[in-house]
């Protein structure tokens, strides 16, 4: 019974720590991307929405940029970039990781042609 | 989940007025000419693709819901919101091998097929994360899954208020978990290995064959060319009970692809926290494997691979070693080897996409070695599948057929102590199945079969099913049929044989036959969704296994009445994005006539069924399931169990007592985190920490008269906290 107990109870932490997460302040960024079609929005949204501090990403394909709301106390710009290359894009003036980048479909590289 | 997104679309610029215009291929990038483009609620309003694949059509009604249909290819419904070029690529639904259980994408019960269908995806299995098909249905109410007993772990699902028996269990449409891997085949199929669910519910269509008397789940398993490309999994739970799955696949070119999918899992260690000297589950170890290979052309479609299992399981009382080594100590254990070789090959039509040619082949041997205390019990079985299936038009799409040849052979040898039993059975049999389909709003399915089997005799199995839309929103179906199936009396009451009951055989038993009557309606209103269906069963023939007599397991045929009702209403609601709740509640009342030992006729409620039982699930998820929050609490009422008193007088089944158990809540939760690659979780099950007390007679004294271990109803183990990881490589 104990160990239940003890389950619950991380269970509440768990929930409670999720929600002081919006009590926490939330700022927002905008990078300029090297993302192609919507293959790339996708990878990118999804990708950063999984990480840590980050509550939510959304890429706009008409000039590229990503913008960003995050938890300013759990992740930075700075390791919001670095995210991204290793994704395989660039993100201003931080370039794509090269052996993401090439792991990325044909259509998703830098070399494709604009398209959608 | 991306891999069960049938409809990929892609926008292109440029706006139209009015109409919606697209074009349509497959996912070969081939144009589809023939495509049926319907609105949803839009009575007449019907265009087909051109033979550039280009469809333009007007809708009426704001946000149309346009639906796609074209034999051989997934059916799928699209929300339209603004005039968009919509590119729409077709998923193929193998052609015939699929047969009938259309996909969804993550709906749950699935609106196109004729036959009551609730499909359980990667999402819903994910909810609980534990470890097999026996364990996938926690979150689900039309299934439930108990202990047969409180020593082999050996589990039996039931649904529409009958046991597994009746349900047939397919792996991609190929009957697998039959005959003897009734016993433990629910554990057979690991949950990592698994892409969708799709529970049918009432008599199945014709094509599967005549066992499928109540219903049918089709287990799909991940598919070697749209799976990740790595899949790991690693589970523990605090018992010690560990699990690692490891599924590969590869595309080698534009035609192969294989994938293998693998399992190894074990509890190494033994415990008993009721303290009546039995463990509490047995220790086992388990390894299996399967290799396929998939070929796709425009012309053909062929697939081949194996499968081998080797689990070995230990219960009883603590410190039992084996039979020979420590016999003093009662000691269960069972040994199994499984082998199994399947194909199935499809000619496709390129020009005729309704017209289909496939062919099903599979081998399967099994063979275990059992003992119980100190008596053994060895079961073979080898099997022989085939199915043909050719599936074409008549005049035009509205109406389709499907046809072909099937045949069967079983070859069955088990000895229990000085009882042995060999059936070979070899039936061959034909069926047609014809449908009319008007715009997915009226689908009517009229089959049947006629089996030659070479013990029973000619029998025909006729079956029926008609689903209606009405409005916009709702649907109602019917179906009713007949089926036959030849029950495998130690297989199936494997647990009752942990007692020191003798076996009894009062007659030759005959094939067990059933009428299946049923209905159901869904009807969605915004984001809520409820739904209602009732099922009713009538055997002409039943196996009985009587338990009444607490010395004795008695298999004979009925005589008399045998039926079961229930009736399962469910409520789905998804009040904000991210949340999900679903509330059910489930009526089952089954009766059978017992007494033949005696030679009377006595209608009882058959046992360890619960009358009412209430399911409540809540979920809860971040955009991308970056945290998902997850909780189930079931309860289930009383149920009639076998009277355990030996100082009852129970000669006269007019005067036995009528003994229930308790009701009881089980209570599980889980969490998981996702990151891009890995997901992480922990859970927990039967929180409320239940268990059934003294779940085994005679725990003291197991080589007595009366000992007793297929008494349980409820849980034996109480709270188990289990942590796991999924790692992906798309």
């Amino acid at each position: 019974m104990k160990k239940v107990l003890g389950f619950l109870s991380l269970i509440l932490l768990m929930s409670v720590s999720g929600y002081a997460q919006k009590a926490a302040t939330v700022e927002e960024v905008k990078f300029k991307t090297s993302a192609k079609c919507g293959m790339c929005k996708e990878r990118i949204e999804h990708d950063l929405s999984l990480t840590k501090g980050v509550e939510k990403a959304v890429l706009n394909l008409d000039d590229k940029t990503v913008s960003i709301s995050y938890n300013a106390k759990k992740t930075s710009p700075e390791k919001l970039k670095v995210k991204i290359s290793k994704i395989g894009y660039d993100a201003d003036e931080v370039i794509a990781d090269q052996k993401a980048h090439d792991r990325l479909p044909d259509c998703c590289q830098k070399t494709a042609d604009a398209h959608q | 989940m991306k891999n069960i997104v049938f409809l990929l679309i892609i926008f292109s610029s440029g706006a139209f007025a009015q109409s919606i215009q697209g074009n349509i291929k497959d996912s070969q990038n081939q144009i589809l000419p023939g495509v049926i483009v319907s609105i949803i609620g839009e009575k007449g309003n019907v265009v087909f693709s051109d033979e550039k694949g280009d469809f333009s059509i007007k809708p009426v009604t704001r946000n149309p819901k346009l639906v796609f249909t074209l034999l051989g290819f997934n059916s799928d419904t699209l929300l339209v919101k603004d005039n968009s070029f919509l590119n729409i690529v077709l998923k193929e639904s193998n052609a015939t091998l699929d047969a009938l259980v259309v996909n969804g994408n993550a709906t749950v019960i699935d609106r196109l097929s004729p036959i009551q269908t609730e499909t359980l995806t990667t999402k819903t299995l994910a909810k609980a994360a534990c470890c097999n098909l026996s364990e996938s249905f926690e979150t689900n109410a039309s299934v439930t899954v108990s202990y047969a007993d409180a020593v082999t772990g050996a589990k039996q699902i039931q649904m529409l208020g009958l046991s597994g028996a009746y349900i047939q269990t397919n792996v991609e449409n190929i009957p697998n978990l039959r005959g003897l891997a009734a016993t433990f085949g629910l554990n057979y199929i690991p949950g990592t290995w698994i892409q969708s669910i799709d529970i049918g519910k009432g008599v199945g269509s014709v094509v599967n064959g005549y066992e499928n008397m109540a219903g049918v789940i089709n287990v799909e398993l991940k598919k070697p060319e749209n799976s990740e490309r790595l899949l790991l999994n690693a589970y523990l739970n605090h018992w010690g009970r560990a699990e690692i799955n490891l599924n590969t696949s590869k595309k080698l070119n534009k035609k192969w692809s294989t994938g293998i999918l693998s399992h190894a899992s074990m509890l190494p260690t033994e415990f008993d926290r009721n303290n009546d000297g039995f463990r509490d589950l047995p220790k086992y170890n388990q390894i299996n494997l399967i290799n396929r290979w998939k070929y796709q052309s425009d012309k053909y479609m062929a697939q081949f691979g194996a499968k081998y299992l080797a689990e070995d399981r230990s219960g009883g009382q603590m410190g039992f070693v084996s039979a020979q080594k420590s016999p003093s100590i009662y000691g269960f254990f069972n040994q199994t080897r499984r082998y199994e070789l399947f194909s199935k090959t499809a000619k496709l039509f390129q020009e005729k996409p309704y017209r289909g040619l496939g062919l099903i082949l599979n081998y399967s041997g099994h063979f275990s070695e059992s003992y119980f205390g100190q008596k053994p019990y060895s079961a073979d079985q080898t099997s022989f599948y085939l199915n043909l299936i050719y599936q074409d038009k008549i005049v035009d799409t509205r109406h389709t057929y499907k046809t072909g040849i099937s045949y069967l052979n079983d070859n069955y040898d088990e000895k229990l102590g000085g009882l042995t039993r060999i059936r070979n059975e070899s039936v061959p049999g034909i069926f047609y199945e014809y449908t009319y389909n008007h715009l997915d709003r009226t689908v009517l399915l009229v089959g049947a079969r006629l089996d030659k089997h070479n013990i029973f005799g000619t029998r025909f199995t006729p079956r029926v099913h008609i689903k209606q839309d009405i409005g916009q929103n709702d649907t109602w179906r019917l179906s009713a049929g007949t089926g036959f199936r030849v029950a495998n009396p130690l297989a199936e009451y494997f647990g009752n044989l942990v007692s020191s009951r003798s076996v009894v055989f009062l007659e030759e038993l005959k094939p067990e036959e059933s009428l299946n009557l049923g209905t159901s309606y869904i009807k969605e209103i915004g984001k809520l969704s409820l739904s209602g269906e009732y099922y009713f069963s009538k055997f002409k023939n039943q196996m009985v296994a009587d338990a009444e007599h607490d010395q004795y397991l008695y298999f004979y045929n009925l005589e008399g009445k045998s039926y079961t009702q229930s009736a399962l209403f469910e409520l789905n609601y998804g009040p904000k994005k991210n949340w999900e709740v679903k509330l059910a509640y489930k009526y089952v009342e089954s009766k059978q006539t017992l007494g033949k030992p005696n030679r009377e006729k006595i209608l009882f409620d058959k046992m360890f069924l619960p009358r009412h039982r209430v399911l409540l699930n809540m979920a809860y998820a971040l955009p991308y399931d970056k945290w998902k929050y997850d909780f189930t609490v079931q309860w289930n009422g009383k149920r009639r169990i076998p009277n355990a008193g030996k100082t009852v007088d129970l000669v006269n089944y007019r005067t036995m007592p009528v003994i229930y158990a308790p009701s009881f809540f089980n209570l599980n939760a889980q969490i998981s985190r996702n990151f891009p690659k890995t997901e992480i979780y922990l859970g927990g099950e039967n929180l409320t920490n239940f268990r059934q007390k003294d779940p085994i007679l005679s725990a003291d004294q197991p080589f007595s008269n009366n000992f007793d271990a297929g008494l349980a109803w409820g849980p034996v183990v109480g709270a188990t906290i289990y942590s796991g990881l999924r790692y992906k490589i798309p």
